[in-house]
C-alpha cells in the first residue's frame, strides 16, 4: 500500500464567482522512504497538491489517502491530528516565530501534541544537533543566517518524528551553498531515517537528490521520471 | 500546555511593545478611575460608619417617628412627632435607660424689668430627659452652659435652661424666673438655671457629637430647654416626641429589644420605628454603595473604551500574524489552541492594565483621603481590601479576554490554506 495515494483528484477554488480548477483528475502514489520532487511552472497546481498531501486541504473530487485513510472523510480535528503526528512542513520563507528561540521554535509542534517540557527540550536539542545547530539553540531567527533558519525549520518539521516531510521550495530563498546543505540534509533524512521527503521545487539541484521527479502542468501529472 | 500558551502570548506582547503599552494605557485609565472611585466610596462608608458606631455603641437604639428613617423618609421640613409613654418604655424587659426629647411652641414671658415691663412671645420649648446629658453624652455632645449656670439634673422640675438668644431677648439671667404657658391654661414659673454657650446650641459642628446633628434639638438659640417631666406638667401626655434614645441592659440583644419595644409601643398607639446601629449602618451602606456604583458606572465608560482598544489591537495582531496562525495550524495546532493563545494575549493586556490601574487608583484614593483630611478635618481610610484588588484584577483580565474574544475566534477559524498563502 502506498504511503500517499491520490486517485483522480480534482481541486476547485472559488474566487468570487469564478471557479479556478487547480488540479484536474490527478493520480499520484508515493511510497514510504521515497524522495519525490514535484516540479512545474507557476499555476501548475504544485502548491495545491502540496496542501492536499499535507492534509491542510481536501480534494473537491477524487480520493486522497494517507496510509489507507481517506483524508476527505476526516473531520477538521482528525486532519489536525494527522498533520501533527505524520507530517512535517518546511516552507520557502522558513516561517519561524520571530519571538522564539531556535529551540522554542522546534518545541512548538510538540506543545500542540501535549508533550512535557523536559521531553520537548531534549528532543528539540536532539533535532537541532542533527541539523548541525547544537550551538545555536538559544538564538532567535534574526540572529541566524538563511541556511541556519531553514535548518531550524527542518528540525521543527522533525519535532514530532513524522513519516512525511513536505518541503515547499526549501532552497528558494537560499544561496547555492546553503541550498546544497539543505538538500544534503533532506537526502540524509530519507536514506538514514527512512523519512518520505516530498519537495516542491524549481531548483534543478533538488532533482538530483530525488528518486522520482513528477512534472505538473495545468493540474495534471504530465511527466514522471525515476532517477537511477 | 497553558503555561506554554502563556509564554507564547507574553512573547507576542513584548515583541510589539509600543502597541501593547498604548493598549494597556487605554485599559488602566479606566481601571484607575473605577478603583479610585470605589476605594473612595468604601473609605467614606467606613469612615461614616465608624463615626456612627462611636456615637451609637452596640447597645443603643433610637425611636423615631414612623417613616422618618430609611429610603421612604421625609426629606427636610418639620421632624415628625409621635406619642410616647416613657415610663412604660422603661419597664419593657431589656431596657436599661431611656431618654426622650419632645418639643412644643409655647407662650413665654420673661422676667419683669425694672421699669415693670417684660418681654413675651411664642418660642420653641424643648423637653429633655435629664438622662440625655448623663447617659447619652455621645449623642448630645458636650453641652455646656455659660459660667454661673448649670444644666438640669434628675430632681429638677421648675427649671429652665435658655438658649443664648432667648436669654438675651427675654432679658433673663441665671436665677431669674420666666413664665411658660402650656395647654389648658397650665402655666409654670420656671427658674433659669443656665444659659447655653452659643457654640453648643447649633450642636452640629462639634466633631465629637457627630450624630447629635440628627437630633439638633430644634437647633435654635431661640429654644427654651426644660426637664421632660416639666413638659408633661405643661402639655400633658407626650404626643410630640421627636426622638427617644434607649440603652439596653448588658447582655441583651439590641435588635431583639428594639423589635420588642417597637412592637409593644406600636400596640399602645405610638407610631414609631426602632432604629438600631445596624439599620443606620445598612442605610449608610446602601447610600454610599449607590453613589459609588453610579460613579464607577460612569468611570466604566472609560473602561469600555479601553476594551475597544484591546479589541482593535487584537484585530491588528491577528491580521499581522495570519501566516503565523497558518504555520501553527500546519504544525498541529487546533482551533481551540489558537483561540486560547489569543485570548490569553488579550487577557494579559487587560491584566497588566488592571495591575497598573489598581496601583494608580489606590494612589489616587490616598491623595483624595489626604485632601479630605486637610480640608474637612476628617480622617478617611484608604480601603484596599484584598477582595477589591482580586475582583479588579480578575475583571481586568476578563475585560481583555472578552474584548479579544471576537478577534481570537476569527483567528482560530482562519482556513489553514488561506492563512499560509497570506502575504
Amino acid at each position: 500500500m502506498p504511503l500517499l495515494d491520490l486517485k483522480d483528484v480534482t481541486k476547485d477554488y472559488h474566487l468570487g464567482k469564478t471557479v479556478v480548477r487547480a488540479l484536474r483528475g490527478l493520480d499520484l502514489h508515493i511510497n514510504k522512504g521515497e524522495i519525490v520532487a514535484i516540479m512545474g511552472p507557476s499555476g501548475s497546481g504544485k502548491s495545491t497538491l502540496m496542501h492536499i498531501l499535507g492534509c491542510v486541504d481536501i480534494p473537491t473530487a477524487g480520493k486522497a489517502a494517507i496510509e489507507g485513510t481517506q483524508i476527505e472523510s476526516l473531520s477538521e480535528r482528525q486532519l489536525v491530528a494527522v498533520r501533527g503526528r505524520k507530517i512535517g512542513f518546511v516552507f520557502q520563507t522558513f516561517n519561524l516565530m520571530q519571538t522564539l528561540s531556535a529551540q522554542q521554535n522546534v518545541e512548538l509542534p510538540m506543545i500542540f501534541q501535549g508533550i512535557k517540557k523536559k521531553e520537548r527540550a531534549r528532543r528539540a536539542v536532539e533535532q537541532l544537533t542533527k541539523v548541525g545547530l547544537a550551538d545555536r539553540v538559544h538564538h532567535r531567527p534574526n540572529e541566524l543566517s538563511g541556511g541556519e533558519r531553514q535548518r531550524v525549520a527542518i528540525a521543527r518539521a522533525l519535532a514530532n518524528d513524522p513519516e512525511i516531510l513536505l518541503a515547499d521550495e526549501p532552497t528558494g530563498n537560499l544561496d547555492s551553498e546553503s541550498g546544497e546543505t539543505i538538500l544534503e540534509l533532506l537526502k540524509k533524512l530519507s536514506t538514514e531515517d527512512g523519512k518520505t521527503v516530498i519537495i516542491v521545487t524549481h531548483d534543478p539541484d533538488a532533482t538530483a537528490i530525488a528518486g522520482r521527479i513528477i512534472r505538473l502542468h495545468d493540474g495534471r501529472v504530465v511527466e514522471e521520471v525515476s532517477n537511477v | 500546555m497553558f503555561k506554554d500558551f502563556l509564554m507564547l502570548a507574553a512573547r507576542s506582547i513584548t515583541h510589539r511593545r509600543m502597541r501593547s503599552w498604548l493598549t494597556v494605557i487605554g485599559v488602566f485609565i479606566g481601571i484607575t478611575a473605577v478603583v479610585a472611585l470605589i476605594s473612595i466610596g468604601l473609605g467614606l462608608d467606613q469612615t461614616i460608619k465608624q463615626q456612627v458606631a462611636g456615637v451609637f455603641g452596640v447597645d443603643t437604639f433610637v425611636l423615631m417617628a414612623q417613616g422618618s428613617f430609611g429610603p421612604q423618609s421625609h426629606a427636610g421640613g418639620t421632624p415628625d412627632e409621635y406619642a410616647l409613654d416613657l415610663q412604660y418604655l422603661k419597664s419593657i424587659p431589656g431596657v436599661e435607660v431611656a431618654a426622650a426629647v419632645r418639643q412644643r411652641t409655647g407662650f413665654v414671658q420673661g422676667p419683669t424689668k425694672p421699669d415693670g415691663s417684660s418681654t413675651q412671645g411664642f418660642l420653641p420649648v424643648m423637653g429633655l430627659s435629664p438622662q440625655l446629658m448623663d447617659e447619652f453624652e455621645s449623642f448630645t455632645g458636650e453641652l455646656s452652659v455659660q459660667p454661673g449656670g448649670r444644666l438640669f439634673v434628675a430632681e429638677d422640675v421648675d427649671v429652665a435652661v435658655l438658649g443664648a438668644d432667648t436669654a438675651e431677648r427675654l432679658g433673663a439671667q441665671v436665677g431669674d424666673s420666666i413664665l411658660v404657658a402650656g395647654d389648658d391654661n397650665k402655666e409654670l414659673n420656671l427658674s433659669v438655671v443656665g444659659i447655653m454657650s452659643p457654640d453648643d446650641e447649633s450642636s452640629t459642628s462639634d466633631t465629637n457629637s457627630g450624630f447629635s446633628a440628627g437630633m439638633n434639638f430644634g437647633g435654635g438659640k431661640d429654644t427654651i430647654y426644660v426637664p421632660y417631666d416639666t413638659m408633661s406638667l405643661l402639655w400633658g401626655e407626650a404626643n410630640d416626641v421627636l426622638v427617644t434614645l434607649v440603652r439596653t441592659q448588658p447582655g441583651s440583644d439590641v435588635n431583639e429589644v428594639a423589635d420588642r419595644v417597637e412592637k409593644e409601643l406600636t400596640a399602645r398607639g405610638s407610631e414609631l420605628s426602632a432604629v438600631t446601629y445596624s439599620d443606620i449602618s445598612d442605610a449608610i451602606g446602601t447610600m454610599t454603595s449607590t453613589v459609588s456604583a453610579f460613579l464607577a458606572g460612569i468611570a466604566g465608560i472609560a473602561l469600555l473604551v479601553g476594551g475597544v482598544g484591546v479589541m482593535n489591537t487584537m484585530f491588528t495582531s491577528v491580521l499581522e500574524r495570519t501566516k503565523e496562525i497558518g504555520v501553527m495550524k500546519a504544525v498541529g495546532a487546533r482551533n481551540s489552541h489558537i483561540l486560547t493563545i489569543f485570548l490569553i494575549e488579550s487577557g494579559l493586556m487587560g491584566l497588566v492594565g488592571g495591575v497598573v490601574g489598581t496601583l494608580l487608583g489606590l494612589g489616587l484614593s490616598a491623595v483624595a483621603s489626604m485632601l479630605i483630611g486637610r480640608f474637612f478635618g476628617v480622617h478617611m481610610a484608604v480601603v484596599a481590601s484584598p477582595s477589591l484588588i482580586a475582583i479588579t484584577l480578575a475583571g481586568s483580565f476578563s475585560l481583555g479576554a472578552v474584548a479579544g474574544l471576537w478577534p481570537a475566534w476569527r483567528a482560530s477559524r482562519l482556513p489553514v490554506v488561506d492563512a499560509l498563502r497570506y502575504e
